[in-house]
């Protein structure tokens, strides 16, 4: 969500790797961000001018990042290329997303960004959240439902970083995964639609937990880095496990289906038994 | 004599930016129109650079986004939750601004933000705004673009949001696949009639469980179904905007939601509602 601190996150992950010589590699993928606190290796910034966007397509702020990130997405084979290229030198590769949540989950582009990554490396998600605001209990339901939606539309190894920790009361947000007594109460005797209806997503969600991980950190602080990086580690290894051989599975399957076709056509061009030559090629399989 | 109260019936556009609430707006009102009722469109959207339709009352009157981005220098996101906030603090502004339009139909072109949905009491407040004194009968629609529902897992996280916002809107909620014209000339989506016509739910349930990549969370895919079935959420209507009968049964869909069809005001539209 836009204000939960991705960015500031991300520069702080990125200064403690420095720090640990585990070298990163930095990917800005926020067109209308205006300014940085990191030095990012590629920055769609560079590619695409989101106020000259606005201005020539006569578009709203959504509507231009939307296009930017359209633009961008048809120039990603080329940004895969600089990070597989990079990747044996790089222990981790940080994309930061634009704020507008649902520009990159909701999108064309969004999803053939995170998807081509996806194909190419292990990938996993951090779901951020601003703990102070989620203190209340409507919208920590709502923000674990939402990354809930995230988990099943990327099926990619999901981590909620609880930021703001320096912050945020104690005993709330984080503390209310797994603890469904003091989220009910939290919730109180509110006997609105809401309550009823928060209460019932409280019961699923503590199954969501154990499906995900979730860290504390403060991005300012820089407290709870370490336990990030271990989070970030299981779900890569979980992308090794769950993602992986499905990946190999689907490229294996493109290839053979590209082979057939290749094959189709060159089958369609050799002259015929008869001798009446070339007949129409064959349509590609759909 | 005091006249008798008059009844508004309304509809409040919510999706995500691009899922279509804009030309929704504009075709909906065309349709109803047409169908013999007074409809006045509402753009709440502070950040929209202008309506392709002729807004009755436009939040843009009270703020934009670009004044306060420049007057603040908030980014784009920052600018809108503040607009957003601004116009949730002077609903009495937008009250006022609707009080000769009662007992017409109105439409709410709302922004595409999901923090407003999430994180923010803006909404509520301005609903309760609207609706204070009673006599507002609001219905949400809710726009999800068809493109986006390929496969089952993506259409549960359709589901799961148009769930949040039902939950924070707390109105009766009418989930929209946008948009389908546009599927169908690209291939089609497989499984679109079962989205139409509500999926059963074990069915859903395996073609979960079948997708290699959410095997693994097979218990949640059990607890989500049983969350959606609980609230009567299988369903979505599709819609091409362009097409008179899409829209045409969407109306019925939404005059029930919000009691439209209870109403005795359009017998043009009650004869319409019989043609089977």
């Amino acid at each position: 969500m836009a204000g939960s601190g991705k960015t500031t996150l991300l520069q702080a992950l990125a200064a403690h790797l420095g720090a640990t010589d585990t070298p990163a590699y930095l990917i800005n993928v926020d067109p209308a961000v205006a300014d940085l606190p990191y030095e990012p290796n590629i920055d769609i910034r560079d590619t695409v001018d989101y106020g000259a966007v606005m201005e020539d397509y006569q578009l709203g702020p959504n509507g231009a990042i939307l296009t930017a990130l359209n633009l961008f997405a048809t120039r990603f084979d080329q940004v895969l290329d600089l990070v597989t290229a990079r990747a044996p030198d790089v222990d981790y590769v940080l994309v930061d997303t634009p704020g507008q949540i649902e520009t990159f989950t909701w999108s064309a582009s969004g999803a053939i960004i995170s998807e081509a990554l996806a194909a190419a490396l292990p990938t996993v998600v951090l779901f951020v959240v601003d703990t102070q605001r989620a203190s209340s209990p409507m919208t920590f339901v709502s923000n674990m439902l939402y990354a809930c939606s995230v988990l099943y539309k990327t099926r990619l190894p999901l981590v909620v970083v609880w930021n703001k920790v320096d912050v945020a009361p104690a005993g709330c947000a984080q503390g209310w995964m797994g603890d469904y007594d003091g989220l009910s109460d939290a919730i109180g005797d509110d006997p609105s639609f809401a309550g009823g209806l928060a209460r019932s997503m409280a019961l699923t969600l503590e199954v969501f937990y154990e499906a995900i991980r979730s860290v504390g950190v403060s991005a300012l602080t820089g407290e709870g880095l370490p336990a990030l990086l271990a989070a970030i580690a299981d779900a890569a290894a979980e992308y090794e496990r769950e993602v992986a051989p499905d990946v190999a599975a689907r490229a294996a399957a493109a290839a053979a289906a590209a082979e057939e076709r290749q094959q189709g056509h060159l089958a369609s061009f050799r002259p015929s038994a008869t001798g009446h030559g070339a007949t129409s090629p064959t349509p590609p399989p759909r | 004599m005091e006249p008798p109260p008059v009844t508004t019936y309304a509809q409040l556009v919510l999706g995500p930016p691009g899922s279509g609430k804009t030309t929704y707006c504009k075709g909906m009102a065309e349709y109803l129109r047409g169908l013999g009722r007074d409809v006045a469109i509402i753009n709440l959207d502070p950040a929209a650079p202008s309506t392709p339709y002729d807004a009755t009352i436009d939040v843009a009157a009270l703020v934009t986004t670009p004044a306060v981005a420049a007057t603040h220098g908030l980014g784009p996101n920052g600018a809108l939750i503040y607009a957003f906030e601004y116009l949730a603090a002077n609903t009495d502004w937008l009250v006022a601004a609707l009080r000769p339009h009662r007992g017409k139909y109105w439409l709410f072109d709302m922004p595409g933000q999901v923090e407003l949905s999430t994180h923010n009491d803006a909404i509520r407040g301005l609903l309760s705004a609207l609706t204070r004194g009673g006599g507002v009968r609001l219905a949400a629609v809710n726009l999800v673009d068809a493109a986006h529902c390929a496969d089952v897992g993506k259409w549960v996280a359709a589901l799961l949001v148009s769930i949040t916002v039902m939950f924070q809107v707390e109105l009766p909620i009418v989930n929209v696949l946008s948009k389908v014209d546009l599927v169908e000339a690209y291939g089609g989506l497989e499984n679109i009639e079962q989205y139409a016509e509500g999926m059963d739910l074990e069915y859903l349930v395996g073609a979960l469980d079948d997708d290699p990549r959410l095997t693994k969370y097979a218990a949640l895919n059990r607890a989500l179904v049983g969350l959606v079935d609980d609230y009567s959420h299988v369903r979505f209507q599709t819609l091409s905007i362009t097409s008179q009968e899409s829209v045409g049964a969407l109306v019925k869909v939404v005059d029930k939601a919000n009691g439209y069809m209870f109403s005795e005001m359009d017998a043009a539209g009650l004869m319409a509602a019989r043609v089977p």
